[in-house]
């Protein structure tokens, strides 16, 4: 029966099965979050199990008394709770551990249930008086992680380590392991910039890693992977997450993981045959989006305003124009195409429309359905375990008119066999395939289209207009896919020796992948008047890519551990060897035979062959010593000497060690405090490393000429030609790794036997020798400067991360409670920097990343008495606009009387440091509850600080350029005087109403100019200021799910274990300041010009077999 | 057994050191020490340098006072704003000098014929000079750079080299170009016969721009760099390679060389940027070149054009007041080629277009360079034509003229050409020097001497020729006519309110009404005799929310397009600042001509 829980409910197995499971070791071990979790169920479980056993049993009252004490140490234990299952009856123990309770009969069983202990059930019988002793149960500290090529017990661990379990991910609405681990652990920091399904987010630990970038390096079942392979495992696979933070426990990857990486385990078999089904249906729509400004006589007006105060009067509506924008205001019934009055062959558009609705799903459907089934066998008595599983998976994107879509199937087949009792094989097979498609034209350019366009003409044709033209291409333009079937093989074997001290693992990889790109464009009609339906977009085109991928990794590494006394060493030696290729050959034809046969044979013009192609090749010798006294002073070594093809061969290999120790103050015996009831587990751990880094080009080093395809006709066609001369990329005389030292303290406390626990790290990391720019030079140059190990940067941060985790006793049927709380910070600073004027054009030593210098804004000029006493020309955009009253007024901080942005930090004229742009304060809760079959999750993702300056149209809208759209807020702009009455005569009662008549002297946003915030320029607006500096904070609920599990006797009827049925939903709310105006996660691309986001609603079933 | 796993492991390490698995290369892109080995590897360098212009041609003007411009024109801003170092940021660019200049430092490694070698290097040096002449024309002193400068080069810090200086070089680069690149060279590619078109055109420029550019005080040396345009272009004509493309159709000859789908083979094209939409190369610039996107042709050149008698249009007393429909009556025939005309037809529309009002534009409209076809191919298809033999004919006038040798039968085999295609009148020398005219002489007050007479008139030919082509603004620049780009183009004329013909056909299209009167609805508004709607615009001043802005409102007058004044100030507007970043960088380099 333990068995059988522990499987069906996918548990880490825990002390208390190990009897049960031989190589229960392996396997990792859930946090304190799953524990409740586990505990729920194997309780519903025995409970609803013995309910069943008791239902025929006949009644009787009587008393049963006893103490409760805990077995370790031999003492009473208070605050236990016992309940007669299937019953009402409860007691809890008092301060000498006693209770007393009523039972309904002697076939009553009472439950004895106490957190951090395990729950132990006693059959009543005659008794009256049931002294019991109650076993811990394992605590935090005691749990097995997993580390760089090996596992590790939390309490020995040296490093920042902190592990997650898979169920985590199973019952959300993610269609993959990245979305899962969106705020799911200290200092992991996954960043996404958009929506598009499939998307590869931004993965960072512990904050800005260096200007070039790096992330974190990813292993799946002990092979280094790509961020990719994160879209294709199944999340219900998972077993377990690591996510290794400092140097020393990342040490062992050497030059790959420079910051950090995150270590996944897959599933293996377990002893009883399970069968699990996971299913989930969910419906997305957008979360934030910015809703334009959508009647058509104020657009009209203020867009045209907009241009006149500029010397580029673009929009001049004329005055049929107005008088059909004011009938429409008035009464949207009024037809919203018409031939045009100036021009009777042509039709004119007056519409009033929210592009949003007429191109987003407002409820796209996407779905998970997972199957798996493990078990074992025995062969001699020898085991062989077999996990085997397959998963659909589709993620549904936010264009309603066409496909847009990304899915995933995939098939792993894992079995583990040990055919000596010295040898384990292990094999762990994946196949997937993802198919992606979508549309030729970005979603985004609908923030592009404005409300008087129309898409549609009256005759069923597509506008003349960006909205129709869009909606063509989207429907009969073309479309672009993306086909993907690969296979990862790993092959493991595993010799134990020397009486279990020695194992030997070999280790082989092999990812082989097929790439399919094919895309085709095709010609589409545009209606531009009632008789005159023209072709655009030529003649078309088709092209399809074909890339192959092999990765292969070998690994051979042994691991002795020796225990003499009181005394452990455990050494760990080991090579690996990687080689990557992709290589990819583009076929594109010009020309369709017919727009409907969109196919590469089908072609008559001409044709291109693109080829691509990179690779690299690494080599590593690494390993690692461990010394443990009692348990108690842990020291740790770990190095690596690691090789790259990225490297000339003369500075190829580097060395990287590193050195880490822990200290169980709470295990000495001057300790204060541990026999108490606070039993307080404290451990100090402190570590040093240095790692190199090989993220830089593949072939950076070697000067080449880039060639390509002409542009112009030569003879009648493109040809290869040399692009340019080649880049100064590096010089390889002087190049290197980038180094990343990092020294890191920890601090684990646990308290009530770690119902309470705690972590807490401090990290400083030094990025050295940053290839970078090191200086700029002059522009006759031509090029920028070669590259060099120039840049230092610095990283100081720490982590906190709280858990508690109780029960309540109610009735019978106690509430579970746990919860997770996380904080992390860092700050990072240039401390090395050729820039010896200080320009603010690149980095200088001691800028901090992210700083936001910027003008101090002081109101607006009045009049023009007030202009002429500061002259602010050169912050003009274009040097063409004119300054009148309402343009924004700056605080003159050099007391020159006259506004400018210094080029520099020593001479920065009226800039000042205005904010940060990066994100700080990131923080991750979960709160989990449970009682009597049903479970509540939340858990909440957020970040605490970070400054955002809004740039580009999706804030500024007119004022960026009079091309797109104009925004509710825009509308509160200066106004020096009221409109005359022949003017308010011709306005709609909406402008009326919106008060844009009047004069407004006290706005929030400067008069009215196009281009004012031009980013193309990047003058006026553009040049952050503290009045609209912007407030990026946010948490965002992530997730919410409420599920219940049926009783046993109803899922018995179908032969099942456990069915579950829950409800959860994704991205629901955020508490935000910036979401007035976007999605708070979207100002991570920049101008939050984002694939929208989506709020998910999902509800699914979990049944076990 | 441990150690049994380092030894291995260290064998396997020390093996890597050397062996091919750690070494890897590119396949995409080609190492310099496996290149310039052969001919064909020069070709495959010297084509991916290829700079032609294309489209943007036709909308060029936007810079002069062809046209009037609602868009950010870097002059515009200049001369209506407060433009320095900080706001005019635009143009110093080195990255193409880079390119060319490691072709030339790579090249005599090659294994190929001396003639080879020359002419590549002879077509990089021609790259060369453009970019150079770019440069000068907007810094006037620049430092000269020959060689490819290495981040430690000395050289990157260095002053501005005198224009005269860089000017010589750049002719130096050019006489071997000419000497030495060949004929025969890919179509689509500048050869022998491109190269020397520029050369004379280079000439020409600086000859003239000396010449009346005082704050040079180069112009002693203006007389050699005429003399070189003069035997240039002459060297081009005797050739008789080349010749005015006419098939004897003056009302469309010369509009066929902007609208064609094939100008290779075409013998007034001396070098052609073809175009193909099905070879991603497309032309299509109809919505931006058409309409009110951004230009409008301006009065001021529609007035330039001769009457198809030879006779000047502004000689007539009441030229000023003339309405749309009678100005384009009896005109050089080129100008209905290059501007929309009263009763064009805009495909695929069946009645003639009427020209639609809108403020800030001159309701005039632009032809050369609109494909006047609803077809998308042959829209995208279209070939620009990069120099025309046109151009070497005036440039060889022009020089003529201003080294006062000029006679009828160098007119007679160069500006006469050109009129003759249009079915107009020979100019005269004699007659044209007997009585300069006045109109022109008021725009080009320089002009002075025997010749003055025909040098305004090859500066009309000129004008009227290469419109809506992209000459202009260089020929203002280096006649020292900057200030005439201080009057704010115009549009059509009208005499008041009221009904007028658009198309020509004596039936009213358009009416202007009151500022203050209401446009009726539909059903309201009035009808010609040929039953169409009128089409209703409010009249007034600028200030007036009125869709046509009058000089004097109700009163008529021209149309006004803009009126923030526009100062230009000589010399400095000639010339542009150096972007303040690249004076903080390198001291050396100061600004000149007050700008700061």
């Amino acid at each position: 029966m333990p068995s059988s829980l522990s499987k069906t409910t996918n548990l880490p197995c825990i002390a208390i099965y190990a009897t049960h499971y031989p190589n229960c070791k392996i396997l990792p071990m859930k946090t304190n979050l799953l524990y409740a979790k586990r505990k729920i169920a194997i309780k519903s479980l025995i409970s609803l199990g013995l309910t069943f056993l008791l239902m025929s049993v006949g009644y009787g009252q009587q008393t049963v008394t006893g103490i409760v004490k805990d077995k370790a140490e031999d003492l009473p234990l208070p605050g236990v709770s016992v309940y007669q299952k299937n019953s009402s009856n409860v007691a809890i123990t008092d301060m000498e551990g006693v209770f007393s309770i009523q039972v309904n009969s002697n076939e009553s069983e009472l439950v004895f249930s106490f957190i951090g202990f395990e729950t132990q059930t006693v059959a009543v019988g005659d008794r009256s008086i049931i002294n019991i002793t109650l076993q811990l149960e394992e605590t935090i500290l005691e749990q097995v992680v997993v580390v760089g090529y090996g596992v590790q017990k939390k309490i020995n661990l040296t490093g920042a380590v902190d592990q997650i379990g898979g169920e985590q991910l199973i019952n959300r609405p993610v269609a993959n392991v990245m979305q899962g681990l969106q705020g799911a652990s200290p200092g992991l920091n996954i960043t996404y910039s958009g929506g598009r399904p499939g998307t590869v987010p931004d993965i960072n630990i512990r904050g800005f890693t260096s200007i070039n970038g790096g992330g974190p390096l990813i292993v799946i079942d002990g092979v280094a992977g790509a961020y990719e392979d994160l879209l294709r495992l199944n999340p219900a696979d998972i077993e377990s997450f690591s996510v290794l933070r400092d140097a020393a426990s990342a040490a062992i990857y050497g030059a790959r993981a420079a910051f950090g990486v995150v270590l996944i385990t897959t599933k293996t078999g377990g002893e009883t045959q399970t069968i699990s089904y996971n299913s989930n249906f969910t419906w997305g729509r957008p979360t934030v989006l910015p809703v334009p400004v959508t009647d058509p006589y104020i657009y009209s007006r203020v867009m045209d305003q907009a241009t006149s105060n500029t010397p580029w009067n673009y929009i001049n509506f004329n005055d049929a124009h107005y008088q059909w924008a004011k009938e429409r205001s008035e009464n949207p019934a009024i037809e919203d195409v018409r031939i045009d009055p100036n021009d009777p062959n042509r039709w004119a558009y007056m519409g009033n429309n929210n592009w949003y609705n007429y191109f987003l799903n407002p409820s796209s459907f996407s779905t998970n359905q997972s199957l798996a089934i493990s078990g074992s066998a025995s062969v001699n008595d020898l085991p062989i375990n077999y996990y085997i599983s397959g998963d659909y998976t589709r993620e549904n994107g936010m264009n309603k008119l066409v496909p847009d879509f990304w899915d995933r199937y995939s098939l792993r087949a894992r079995v583990s066999a040990s055919p000596q009792k010295w040898l384990k094989i292990d094999n762990n097979l994946n196949l997937y395939q993802t198919e992606r498609e979508e549309p030729v034209t970005n979603i985004t350019d609908i923030y592009f289209l404005t409300p008087i366009e129309v898409a549609e003409n009256p005759d069923g044709t597509w506008a003349n207009t960006d909205a129709g033209r869009l909606a063509a291409r989207l429907n009969d333009g073309g479309g672009n896919r993306e086909n993907m079937f690969g296979f990862h093989n790993i092959i493991r074997g595993t010799g134990t020796l020397l009486n279990g001290d020695l194992t030997v693992t070999g280790n082989a990889s092999f990812k082989r992948e097929q790439w399919n790109y094919g895309w085709e464009r095709t010609k589409f009609d545009i209606g531009f008047g009632p008789n005159d339906i023209r072709t655009e977009g030529g003649d078309g085109m088709v092209a399809e890519r074909n890339g192959s991928l092999q990765n292969t990794i070998l690994d051979l590494y042994g691991n002795y551990s020796k225990t003499f006394g009181i005394h452990n060493f455990s050494l760990l030696a080991g090579y690996n060897q990687e080689s990557y290729t992709f290589s990819s050959v583009e076929a594109e034809r010009r020309v369709l035979i017919s727009s409907s046969l969109p196919y590469l044979g089908l072609t008559t013009g001409d044709q291109f062959i693109t080829p691509g192609y990179s690779t690299y090749a690494t080599r590593s010798v690494f390993g690692r010593a461990n010394y443990t006294i009692n348990n108690k002073y842990i020291l740790e070594f770990n190095g690596r000497y690691d090789g790259s093809s990225r490297f000339p061969s003369s500075n190829r290999w580097g060395f990287f060690p590193s050195i880490s120790g822990a200290w169980i103050i709470s295990d000495e015996s001057f300790f204060p405090g541990t026999s108490t009831d606070l039993a307080p587990t404290l451990k100090l751990r402190s570590s040093y490393g240095s790692l190199g880094n090989q993220n830089v080009a593949n072939f950076g080093y070697i000067q080449a000429l880039p060639t390509g395809l002409s542009g112009n006709l030569f003879n009648g066609d493109r040809q290869v030609v040399i692009t340019s001369a080649p880049p100064l990329a590096v010089d390889p005389n002087f190049y290197t790794w980038e180094r990343v030292v990092t020294t890191n303290f920890g601090v684990d406390l646990g308290l009530w036997e770690d119902k309470f626990f705690g972590s807490f790290d401090y990290f400083i990391r030094n990025t050295k020798d940053m290839l970078t720019n090191p200086v700029e030079l002059p522009g006759v140059l031509g090029t920028s400067p070669p590259q060099q190990n120039a840049a230092d940067l610095q990283t100081k941060g720490w982590e906190v991360s709280l858990s508690y985790r109780t029960q309540f006793a109610t009735g019978n049927q106690p509430i579970q409670f746990s919860s997770k709380f996380f904080v992390s910070d860092s700050r990072s600073f240039i401390t090395r920097f050729e820039n010896e004027q200080g320009l603010f054009s690149n980095y200088r030593v001691g800028q901090e990343i992210g700083e936001i210098w910027g003008l101090t804004n002081d109101g607006y000029f009045e009049n023009e008495d007030q202009i002429s006493q500061l002259d602010q020309s050169a912050i003009i955009p274009w040097g063409a606009l004119d300054i009148v009253p309402g343009w924004p007024r700056y605080v003159d901080l050099d007391d020159d009387a006259k506004i400018e942005r210094g080029f520099n930090e020593n001479d920065p004229r009226d800039l000042s440091i205005i904010g940060n742009s990066r994100p700080r304060y990131q923080l991750g809760s979960n709160i989990d509850l449970s009682w009597n079959g049903f479970d509540f999750s939340l858990f909440l993702q957020g970040v605490g600080r970070q400054d955002y300056y809004p740039r580009h149209y999706l804030f500024w809208g007119p004022y960026q350029q009079p091309y797109a759209n104009i925004y509710p807020w825009n509308l509160d702009f200066y106004r020096g005087q009221a409109d005359s009455e022949a003017l308010r005569a011709m306005h709609s009662q909406s402008y009326i109403n919106a008060g844009l008549a009047d004069a407004n002297l006290n706005p929030t946003y400067p008069v009215l100019q196009s281009w004012l915030a031009d980013n193309n320029y990047g003058a006026g607006l553009d040049i952050p200021q503290t009045q609209y500096l912007l407030n990026a904070a946010y948490v965002r609920i992530k997730n919410l799910s409420i599920g219940y599990t049926l009783p046993l006797e109803i899922a018995r009827k179908i032969k099942a274990t456990r069915i579950r049925i829950f409800v959860t939903g994704e991205n629901l709310y955020e508490f935000s300041a910036i979401k007035k105006f976007v999605d708070p996660e979207s100002v991570n691309n920049g101008f939050g010009w984002s694939y929208p986001f989506q709020r998910r609603y999902s509800g699914g079933i979990n049944i076990d077999l | 057994m441990k150690k049994t796993f380092l030894y291995i492991a260290s064998i396997l390490i020390l093996s890597a050191c050397n062996d091919d698995f750690m070494d890897r290369y590119p396949q995409t892109s080609i190492a310099p020490e496996e290149f310039f080995k052969t001919e064909e590897d020069l070709a495959l360098y010297i084509n991916g340098l290829i700079s032609l212009p294309g489209m943007g041609q036709y909308q060029a003007d936007q810079s002069s006072d062809n046209m009037a411009t609602t868009g950010a024109i870097e002059i515009k801003n200049i001369m209506t704003g407060a433009p320095s170092s900080q706001t005019i940021t635009g143009g110093w660019n080195w990255g193409r000098l880079r390119n060319i200049n490691y072709f030339l430092d790579n090249l005599s490694n090659t294994n190929a014929s001396p003639e080879a070698l020359n002419h590549f290097a002879g077509i990089a040096r021609f790259y060369r000079a453009q970019f150079y002449m770019d440069m000068v024309k907007r810094y006037s002193d620049v430092p000269w750079y020959d060689q490819l400068l290495s981040p430690t080069d000395e050289e990157l810090y260095k002053p501005r080299d005198p224009r005269a200086l860089v000017m010589e070089k750049v002719m130096e680069d050019l006489d071997f170009a000419s000497t030495h690149v060949r004929e025969d060279v890919p179509t689509g590619s500048p050869g022998n016969w491109a190269v020397k078109t520029f050369y004379a055109r280079t000439a020409l420029y600086e000859g003239t721009f000396r010449r009346y550019h005082d704050e040079l005080a180069l112009q002693q040396s203006a007389g050699a760099f005429l003399s070189k345009a003069r035997d240039i272009s002459q060297d081009i004509i005797s050739s008789g390679k080349f010749s005015i493309y006419m098939t004897g159709q003056p009302q469309s000859d010369y509009h066929s060389l902007f609208s064609s789908q094939n100008l290779i083979g075409n013998p007034e094209v001396i070098l052609v940027n073809p175009f193909d939409i099905n070879k991603d190369r497309n032309s299509n610039i109809n919505g931006t070149v058409f309409g009110t996107y951004e230009q409008s042709p301006s009065r001021d050149l529609v007035q330039t054009y001769l009457m198809r008698d030879g006779s000047r249009f502004t000689d007539k007393p009441s030229f000023e007041t003339l309405q749309y429909v009678d100005e384009f009556q009896n005109r050089d025939p080129r100008m209905t080629q290059t501007l929309v005309f009263p009763g064009w037809v805009r495909v695929p529309d069946p009645a003639p277009y009427v020209p639609l009002m809108n403020r800030n534009f001159t309701g005039y409209y632009q032809r050369k360079g609109y494909n006047n076809t609803t077809d998308n191919i042959a829209i995208g298809s279209l070939d620009v034509p990069v120099y025309r033999y046109a151009e070497v004919l005036l440039t060889f006038a022009e020089a003529k003229a201003e080294l006062n040798e000029l006679t009828q039968a160098d007119l007679d085999i160069s500006v006469n050409l050109l009129r003759a295609r249009a079915g107009m009148p020979s100019l005269g020398l004699n007659q044209a020097n007997a009585s300069p005219d006045g109109y022109l002489m008021g725009k080009y007050p320089q002009v002075s001497g025997p010749n003055a007479g025909v040098l305004l008139e090859i500066r009309r030919e000129r004008r009227v020729e290469f419109a809506m082509e992209g000459y202009r603004h260089d020929d203002l620049m280096r006649w020292a006519a900057g200030t005439l780009l201080e009057r704010i183009p115009e549009g059509m004329y009208f005499p008041g309110l009221g009904k007028y013909d658009l198309t020509g056909d004596g039936h009213e299209d358009i009416i202007l009404i009151n500022k203050d009167s209401a446009i009726p609805t539909d059903p309201q508004k009035e009808r010609n005799e040929l039953g169409t709607l009128l089409v209703y615009y409010r009249a007034g001043t600028v200030n007036d929310n009125v869709t046509v802005y009058l000089r004097n409102g109700a009163n008529g007058g021209t149309l006004v397009t803009e009126t923030t004044p526009r100062q230009f100030i000589d010399p400095k507007y000639y010339y542009r600042p150096i972007p303040i970043q690249q004076v903080i960088l390198n001291s050396k380099l100061q600004q000149i001509f007050g700008w700061e």
